[in-house]
């Protein structure tokens, strides 16, 4: 009997974590992405915004988008996916967390 | 926009859209002259001073007394932004609030210099525990 498989490739979405190094906010939801990590198997980008510049300008171009979810200004912590363009900022409680990340596909 | 003044009593400077009616510093009413930005950083130059971390501190617990918010009682997270500020002062100029970035748009980022008006964030305004975004001020509790 043959077998056919048909494999879907999966298509990821891009998650990224704008993040400050000496920002308690970004240091309080270090163990939510890391645990998302594990239980969800999903990757993020942590990206630290005041000591490297190459990513504070990324931020600084997707300001358009951010910016208006995260009261006029780029914050840290910013959880963004430029594929969805969906933004979550703050210090959120792992379920918000989860559930933005599922949000994502 | 905002300009430079100068008390020409007591050569206060001033930075903002108006001068003062009176001068904070000599009372006297009236006393606040136009000038330019070069005149203002030369006059201002021979008496900067330098804030170190440890002035800082009573700096800003002097400035809350008076205010609804006290410095976060949490030491910890105060040390962690301090390094923050003092790190982005060392690197980029200004005492700039660790958890927001800066635009490069000079005006605009004055609005995440330390202590910021952070009366009107969403994160304090009208919340019975608000905070500043960083959270190095916290509203008093009563």
């Amino acid at each position: 009997m043959l077998v056919r498989a048909v494999y879907k490739e999966e298509k990821v979405s891009r998650l990224i974590m704008f993040h400050a190094r000496e920002c308690p906010h970004c240091k309080a939801m270090m163990p939510h992405v890391d645990r998302l990590e594990k239980e969800q198997n999903v990757q993020f980008e942590r990206l630290e915004v005041w000591h490297d510049e190459k990513n504070a300008d990324l931020m600084r171009s997707y300001r358009p988008i951010i910016a208006p979810k995260c009261g006029g200004q780029l914050r840290t912590p910013t959880f963004f996916c430029p594929e969805t363009s969906d933004v979550l900022c703050g210090e959120v409680p792992y379920e918000k967390l989860k559930d933005w990340v599922l949000k994502q596909g | 926009m905002k300009k430079y003044w100068r008390c020409y009593v007591c050569g206060d400077i001033h930075f903002g859209v108006k001068p003062p009616e009176v001068c904070p510093t000599c009372l006297v009413r009236n006393a606040y002259v136009e000038i330019s930005s070069d005149e203002a950083g030369r006059t201002m130059q021979p008496t900067r001073t330098a804030m170190t971390r440890d002035e800082f501190r009573p700096a800003i617990e002097k400035f809350a007394e008076k205010n609804e918010f006290e410095v976060n009682p949490d030491a910890a997270k105060v040390e962690t932004l301090f390094d923050g500020i003092f790190a982005n002062e060392q690197n980029h100029g200004l005492k700039y609030c660790p958890c927001r970035l800066r635009t490069k748009d000079f005006d605009e980022d004055l609005k995440l210099v330390c202590p910021c008006n952070f009366l009107v964030h969403e994160t304090y305004k009208g919340k019975k525990d608000g905070e500043c975004w960083c959270g190095l001020f916290i509203r008093r509790k009563k």
